[in-house]
């Protein structure tokens, strides 16, 4: 035992060898079964017993109604609360005289038995199911090129019948990288209404969908005007907001955390950032959505948008297109 | 005491009972087997039912889910809510929503018990889970895992895992907004995998999320998949305890070649099945009273909604939780990425497994013991592995309360930012604190007390049918004052039944210590 | 109520017949009396008489001149912002949630009692309202909105379609999209960034609802996009909320899977742990 953490010191200063069952160690032979566990709690008390057996009848009085109670509960329309009591009760009751029967009534004292060999088998058997094996082991090791192929015909095989898997889903090629959006179509909101820039007032946030395909669930982005916020404009993204009376105005950011893909969409106008319940990711919106708390790794992409002709708001191109990265969060092959 | 007519009336019965085996045994002849059964001698510790109520809480989950299953459908299709009998839920009139979350509101509102067949089931899974940890706990502290039953510790952790998997799918299956958000998390994790992520996650889901397969392969995941492997596990799991015999505490009287308990028919038998029944009282009361997950007010899940306060349920808010509190990290570089939330969401939860696989293992080498057992370690008696044990539940429990951030920080009016930076530091520090305060706290209570199988316990001395005596239990040391005077077992057995009442006064003369 | 009934009847289960007989009664009067569209009376809209604003400027210099300047031209010191166009809504709003007058300029504007009586908060949303004229400068902002009724047919799609009135059903797809992300599902509240509350709905009158998106209470964002008819069916539905029935028992604060996890683990658990502690052995 040196070596060892000092874990079984004892006042004894003595390290229970004796601990474990050593395989050399003789098994106790079986205990006989003749101890006397006939005896029961009130054994010789018939007042006692008499008064045990009514408190177990009561406890199944109360199932009797309660399970009567259920089929007027059912009757009655059936009303959840009402079921919870009756069932709760029927069961308690029962489980409750159950146990009272068990432990007033019922012979059962601690009895000691050897726990008997069935663990471990004797040496003759081991060394029977041993031989046994090599009976068919000897013949296969004598043919090692047959041995090596089966393997090696299994691998193939397992892999080819592993196809069936394949047709549970498309291949994914670039599908991830695309979005509903795309040049020239229009963002519009739930109702299927397309959006004028004016009707987004400073400070508004407004969920926007692409109006070609408005359940595409990468899609959804969010509309927000900043109104004068100072928002940080790199050289390529010059040109994706649409300015209002020379300020910053509406900017549009897709509403899919980066993080793991829920919709990051609690808006603090005071800091201007966007917060995403699932994780509490939050994005500084006027820092180009750049990630400033909680595990998100990187910013909410921007989607470049314009007014078209008619005065709604419409995207220039999609995320990606327009040098944005893939919305929503990583994947193995995001280039 | 008996008279007569009571005498004519057992053999009566015995005839009766004994034509009943005997027909089954001339079929199948089954009685050695069923004396066995009958006879079979379990230790009845309380701790070794927190097993019993997670199965308990199964067979509930099982009757229940059947129930439930004749009312779902599961179809992603999309319907509008109209209903035009029965109770309607106004708010929901007129939305869209898929064809299984209008099932669910109908079972709901519609179906009469049906409500509380769902309640009874979510709180099942609850309860369940709760107890398949604490069972987990009871046998990592006593060291229930050592050999022979390193099999079971394997099977074991393997059903939580997937009794964890199947609750998650379970809280998918309505396909309301919190399901939603959950699938929708889930879908990120997987999709972050190295290699094979976004494949995949296109191939469980066939393609984008949330697309249309999800919902009916879920519910074959839920319905047949996870239970077969559940039942199956389950059941070798208690072939193994059964063939294995219990383990019990160490105690006078107890040695690791013999057992103490009292047989299982009819009082153990009994008892078991009154806490079953009282099992199933707890989550009908529940189930009645307290309401769980009213899906009817989340609304149906849209890709572009979601609610504050989007948890999972409890047992996985561990991973959740790490998941909330891991730093910013993504790796991309030859056109490749490891995305965030694989190495909290599976990467470390992987790790930990492991460990917890292992440990049996890595138990015996840092206590060089290869040996068998069948007494249990009291926890104060190992204390680096207690001190392990304590500091993986403060981590466990950090993690489960980091998934609840939001709701902290709203509770004790502090920021988010301010909760999430001190559980950074907490789930650090806090398990080397948690393995510190155990160990030192295993060897003052060692040093305060004795270890009853240390003790002079003097054993017990069983006279055999022919008059020879037979003695159980270690006499090497000391008087063997404490052994009963007369030659009957059952003295030195305790009133199991009573709890410590019985067993009290045996106890008090020899074993101030006995057991844990 | 019917909770602390059936609470009552464990104790005394000789009355359960009649008891049960109540209880069905009760419960189905309240789930009738709450599915059906309460259009309460409209609230007084803003006032214009002149001796309402006339005392209206005489609370304002009492009350909120320190901070918000002479006749609401903003604070510069204070940088309490100007009031001029803020409208009559953003007055009503932030004076009966009590939000307004701070304590001290800098601190977080929540909901707390308000000190003012229901006529006080008329004269100075009045004089509020007036601002525009008595100053001659800024457009208006938002009136106090009059929200509409509830459609009385609202269990069938007919109700959809129909104008003048709203549906709960308009109101939670509403909600989901634009409120249930701070607010949360079932209006019980949050927290934002930088420790900012999200406040629970369950004390917000149908009015204050329906100012919020209008006024846009900072750190809230503005939502002057929706329609009056939306924003009244959100307004009708938040009203819904408070009154929900729990048709599952207790509804533990509508949090979801953490309060349920608690109450799984120390109600459920727990009980059971005891019953296996009274019916095992403990030595």
């Amino acid at each position: 035992m040196t070596g060892t953490l000092d874990d079984n010191r004892t006042p004894f200063g003595r390290n229970p060898r004796h601990f474990g069952i050593d395989p050399d160690e003789p098994w106790p032979d079986d205990v006989p079964m003749d101890q006397d566990d006939t005896r029961w709690r009130y054994q010789g008390d018939p007042k006692g017993a008499k008064k045990a057996e009514r408190r177990i009848a009561a406890a199944w009085t109360v199932t009797l109604l309660a399970s009567m109670g259920l089929a007027a509960v059912y009757v009655d329309g059936a009303n959840t609360q009402l079921a919870g009591l009756c069932w709760g009760l029927a069961f308690g009751g029962l489980g409750v005289g159950l146990i009272l029967w068990a432990r007033d009534l019922m012979p059962g004292h601690d009895v000691i038995a050897s726990r008997g060999h069935h663990n471990v088998s004797s040496e003759a058997d081991r060394v029977a199911v041993a031989e046994s094996l090599g009976r068919g082991l000897d013949p296969m090791a004598r043919r090692p090129f047959l041995f090596k192929m089966l393997g090696a015909v299994g691998g193939v095989f397992g892999l080819a019948i592993a196809f069936p898997i394949a047709s549970l889903g498309p291949r994914p090629h670039r599908n991830l990288y695309k979005t509903a959006w795309g040049k020239g179509v229009r963002a519009v909101t739930l109702e299927g209404k397309p959006i004028r820039p004016s009707e987004l007032p400073v400070n508004g946030i407004l969920t926007v969908f692409p109006e070609t395909d408005p359940s595409d669930a990468l899609s959804p982005t969010l509309l927000i005007n900043l109104g004068d916020a100072d928002y940080e404009t790199p050289p390529e993204r010059v040109g994706w907001n649409i300015p209002i009376d020379g300020k910053t105005g509406i900017v549009a950011i897709s509403k899919i955390c980066t993080h793991a893909g829920c919709p990051a969409s609690l808006y603090n106008v005071v800091t201007h950032q966007l917060v995403c319940p699932c994780h509490y990711s939050t994005f500084d919106v006027l820092q180009l959505c750049k990630p400033i708390f909680g595990p998100a790794a990187r910013g909410l992409p921007q989607l470049p948008i314009a007014v078209d002709a008619q005065g709604f708001i419409v995207a220039q191109a999609d995320y990606s297109r327009a040098g944005g990265a893939p919305v929503g969060p990583g994947f193995w092959n995001r280039g | 005491m008996s008279t007569t007519e009571e005498r004519i009336a057992a053999q009566k019965r015995y005839r009766a009972a004994k034509a009943g085996t005997d027909t089954v045994d001339e079929r199948l002849g089954s009685s050695k087997f069923l004396t066995s059964v009958l006879d079979k001698i379990f230790p009845d510790h309380w701790s070794f039912m927190v097993g019993e109520i997670a199965m308990d809480s199964l067979i509930v989950l099982i009757v229940t889910g059947i129930y439930l299953a004749l009312f779902y459908v599961p179809s992603s299709k999309e319907v509008v809510y109209a209903p035009t009998s029965g109770h309607v839920y106004i708010p929901l009139v007129g939305q869209k929503m898929s064809e299984a979350y209008e099932s669910v509101i109908n079972l709901s509102f519609n179906v009469r018990f049906g409500l509380i067949m769902r309640q009874a089931h979510h709180w099942a899974a609850l309860i369940f889970l709760a107890a398949v940890f604490f069972h987990m706990a009871r046998i990592f502290f006593t060291g229930a895992f050592r050999k022979p039953r390193e099999i079971n510790w394997i099977i074991g952790l393997l059903l939580w895992q997937i009794v964890a998997l199947e609750g998650f799918t379970g809280y998918s299956l309505p396909d309301d907004l919190l399901s939603g958000t959950g699938l929708r998390v889930i879908y990120s994790i997987i999709e972050s995998i190295p290699f094979v992520g976004t494949w995949l996650v296109y191939a469980l889901w066939g393609g984008r999320f949330p697309g249309t397969s999800l919902i009916p392969r879920l519910f074959v995941v839920h319905e047949f998949l996870f239970p077969l492997l559940i039942i199956g596990l389950l059941t070798a799991h208690l072939m193994i305890l059964w063939h294995q015999k219990h383990t019990d505490f160490p105690g006078p009287g107890k040695t690791e070649t013999n057992i103490r308990g009292s047989r299982i028919w009819p009082q153990y038998a009994l008892k078991a099945g009154g806490l079953m029944m009282l099992v199933s009282s707890v989550i009908f009361l529940l189930a009645g009273f307290v309401q769980i997950n009213p899906v009817w007010i989340y609304g149906p899940y849209q890709p572009y909604t979601v609610s504050a306060g989007a948890q999972p349920d409890w047992y996985l808010g561990w991973q959740d939780g790490a998941v909330r509190l891991w730093p910013h990290w993504e790796f991309r570089s030859f056109g490749h990425e490891i995305a965030n939330p694989f190495f909290p969401g599976l990467l470390l939860p992987g790790i930990l497994l492991s460990i917890m696989f292992a440990w049996p293992w890595i138990d015996k080498k840092i206590y060089k013991d290869y040996k068998a057992h069948n007494l249990l370690d009291r926890p104060r008696d190992k204390p680096f592995r207690t001190g392990v044990g304590a500091a993986a539940v403060t981590l466990f429990s950090l993690l489960t309360m980091a998934s609840g951030t939001d709701i902290i920080a709203n509770n004790l009016h502090v920021s988010y930012e301010a909760i999430v930076v001190a559980l950074d530091y907490l789930v650090i520090i806090g398990p080397v604190v948690a393995f510190i305060i155990a160990y030192k706290a295993c060897q003052r209570l060692q040093e305060a007390d004795f270890h009853p199988i240390q003790r002079p316990v003097g054993g017990v001395i069983y006279r055999t049918p022919d008059g020879g005596y037979h003695t159980v239990g270690d006499v090497h040391h000391g008087p063997s004052h404490d052994a009963p005077a007369d030659t009957s077992a059952s003295h030195g057995a305790g009133d199991n039944g009573d709890g410590g009442a019985g067993s009290g006064s045996e106890r008090s003369v020899s074993a101030p210590a006995a057991g844990d | 109520m019917i909770m602390r009934l059936i609470k009552k009847l464990r104790s005394n289960r000789l009355l359960i017949g009649p008891a049960v007989l109540f209880g069905v009664a009760l419960v189905a009067f309240s789930v009738l009396t709450l599915t059906q569209s309460t259009a309460k009376a409209q609230e007084a809209l803003v006032s214009t008489n002149p001796n309402d604003i006339a005392a209206g400027a005489v609370l304002y210099s009492e009350h909120c001149q320190s901070c918000h300047g002479y006749e609401g031209e903003g604070g510069v010191v204070s940088g309490a912002p100007s009031l001029v166009d803020k409208g009559a809504a953003a007055a009503d709003f932030y004076l009966t949630t009590g939000r307004m007058p701070l304590n001290a300029a800098n601190n977080e504007a929540l909901r707390h009692h308000t000190i003012f009586t229901p006529t006080q908060i008329r004269q100075l949303v009045a004089y509020i309202n007036a601002l525009p004229q008595i100053t001659g400068k800024g457009g208006s902002g938002p009136t106090i909105p009059t929200v509409e009724p509830l459609c009385s047919n609202q269990g069938t799609l007919a109700a959809q379609s129909e104008k003048g009135c709203v549906t709960l059903s308009e109101g939670q797809q509403l909600f989901s999209i634009n409120c249930a992300e701070c607010h949360q599902a079932a209006g019980s509240g949050n927290i934002l960034s930088n420790g900012n509350v999200i406040p629970s709905l369950n004390n917000a009158s149908l009015t204050q609802v329906a100012e919020a998106p209008l006024v846009g209470p900072k750190p809230m964002p503005i939502f002057t996009e929706l329609s009056n008819a939306q924003i009244s069916a959100i307004a009708r539905y938040v009203v819904y909320l408070h009154h929900a029935p729990n048709p599952g028992g207790f509804a533990i604060g509508r949090i979801g899977p953490v309060a349920e996890g608690f109450v799984a683990i120390l109600g459920g658990f727990c009980l059971l742990w005891f019953a296996a502690r009274m019916i095992g052995n403990r030595g």
